[in-house]
């Protein structure tokens, strides 16, 4: 047929992006195809780069913290917490144990908050619009919640050097219990909904798969990594904070694709839930701040490297102190980098409407990205 | 152990530093110095002990850049932290051939730092525009300089 309307058989370039709905953000993907499928995959990144770390070497150690809200926007209570304990590392400060508890009660929301308006925005991107309705529902109550602690709902600046600044009360327990409660009430709405939905399962099973070689070879991280069957999350391998004194499990998934990271993601939920009710139920007496807590935060000539687990993966802080009140260099490793960076390979002999379910099972976020 | 393992592995690349980091101040259990030309082959011992990259980037010491390597294992916690000092004006060689995620490390490298990879298969410009003309992360690049 080719020949016959004397027409080349050659590939076009297809460009996704930058403000193309699924991408979740300004990501630019560049596609080369040979009819419906892909056969090459650029991401083009960078758009919605500030320069946090250019930013860092100009303030000093306290001035730094609002920027890590900014980073993950999604899970900006973990960002906080690396940047805290990384430099609590380079002053030598303990925090006190009420401190770690709150900081793991409001860490556990946030990540629940960050999985669940992944769920629904990944839904609507594979076409289906009502578990968007009903998660944002849910993720209403976490956002309230930590409204009334951190005075913020997305771009939370709630932890200090040495701890945190406002303790919490018997509503606020009251209210995570009330929520846990409300949440383990819809998970089998959300499964008749979804995970037993067999337009989901047709396009999810078996699509996207990730090989343990690519994650040792891409430094993936996240429930990306687990969804391949490789148990490493930070809370348990580099155990930190209080997360030592709770029973939860790592959930893992068997095969490797889109379905399985999904399987992860719902499951992850359900032990963060375990975490704060466990974290309630134990929470110690005592002051929420390190008592000397110098004025001015000046470390010793030093580097640092802190890792800590968010919803995405592994974000790791690479400080180096000279000595000096402003940091000398701070390298914020963000794991949606990583994961993206094998994009190009899980892109490769795919169709368009799987190269955007592949996008989106992995979980990037941009300005995490692009920093 | 890993970690006895990766000393062993590493010991006989003839570096400069293979010693036991002070984790709890610094999070390395292994730290690592080594010359540029003797990087390929610290990376892949890395590869061959089932290590993944963690993280790599630069830092500007004035008279010259100290390139840092992190890597760590998914079945044993051990960090181990590679420092290459490389002199201004100088280029490096590329892992991406035995790691291909730090492709994208290194591309990040030469955009905000100047620093030329030796193989690397597409050194462009990752997060600036292809025609920005400075790099960022320099310390002689102050704030508010730049081509906005």
């Amino acid at each position: 047929m080719i020949e016959l309307l004397g027409l080349e058989e050659k590939t076009y370039t297809l460009n996704l992006g930058p403000q193309h709905p699924s991408t979740h953000g300004v990501l630019r993907v560049l596609l080369e195809m040979d009819g419906e499928f892909i056969t090459q995959a650029e991401p083009v990144i960078g758009y919605g780069h500030r320069g946090h770390e250019h930013m860092a070497e100009n303030r000093n150690y306290a001035q730094f913290l609002p920027n890590l809200g900014r980073v993950d926007y999604l899970h900006a209570l973990a960002y906080n917490q690396c940047y805290c304990m990384a430099v609590e590392k380079l002053l030598g400060l303990t925090v006190p144990e009420r401190g770690e508890y709150i900081r793991v009660i409001t860490n556990e929301l946030n990540r629940i908050s960050s999985h669940l308006l992944w769920f629904g925005a990944y839904l609507l991107d594979l076409g289906a619009f009502t578990p968007i309705m009903y998660c944002f529902d849910d993720r209403e109550h976490i956002l309230d919640l930590l409204d009334r602690i951190t005075g913020s709902r997305l771009t939370y600046c709630f932890y200090r050097f040495g701890g945190v600044p406002m303790d919490i009360d018997d509503d606020f327990v009251a209210g995570c219990r009330a929520f846990a409660k409300r949440l383990r009430s819809r998970w089998s709405d959300y499964d008749n909904l979804v995970t037993k939905n067999v337009i989901f399962i047709n396009r999810a099973r078996d699509v996207g798969l990730i090989t343990r070689d690519q994650c040792v070879k891409y430094g993936i991280t996240g429930p990306t990594l687990r969804g391949s069957g490789i148990s490493y999350d930070l809370r348990k391998s580099e155990p930190y904070s209080a997360y030592p004194e709770f029973n939860f499990e790592i959930p893992i998934g068997t095969r490797g694709d889109i379905f399985d990271r999904y399987l992860v993601r719902l499951a992850e939920m359900e032990q963060s839930l375990r975490i704060i009710e466990q974290a309630c139920d134990k929470l110690p007496n005592g002051p929420i701040m390190a008592e000397k807590v110098p004025k001015r935060i000046k470390p010793a000539v030093g580097e640092v490297y802190q890792g800590v687990e968010t919803a995405r993966g592994e974000f790791g802080m690479y400080v180096v102190s000279q000595g000096d009140v402003k940091p000398y260099r701070i390298k914020l490793r963000t794991p949606s980098f990583a994961n993206l960076s094998l994009f190009p390979e899980l892109a490769v002999d795919t169709l368009v409407a799987d190269l955007v379910a592949i996008l989106g099972s992995i979980d990037v976020v941009i300005p995490e990205i692009d920093r | 152990m890993l970690k006895d393992n990766l000393q062993k592995a590493l010991a006989s690349l003839g570096l400069e530093k293979v010693a036991e980091g002070d984790y709890a101040k610094t999070g390395y259990h292994l730290e690592v110095t080594a010359e540029p030309t003797q990087m390929v082959d610290v990376a892949q011992a890395m590869l061959d002990a089932g290590c993944f990259l963690e993280s790599f980037t630069a830092v500007d010491m004035v008279e010259a850049f100290d390139l840092v390597y992190h890597f760590a294992s998914f079945d044993e916690l051990c960090r181990t932290a590679v420092h290459v000092p490389l002199g201004k004006k100088k280029g490096m060689y590329t892992i991406s051939q035995i790691y291909p995620g730090a492709d994208w490390y290194e591309r990040e490298v030469f955009d905000l730092f100047g620093i030329h990879f030796f193989n690397h298969p597409n050194l462009k410009r990752l997060l600036l525009p292809e025609d920005a003309d400075f790099h960022p992360l320099l310390k002689d690049f102050g704030a508010g300089q730049g081509n906005d």
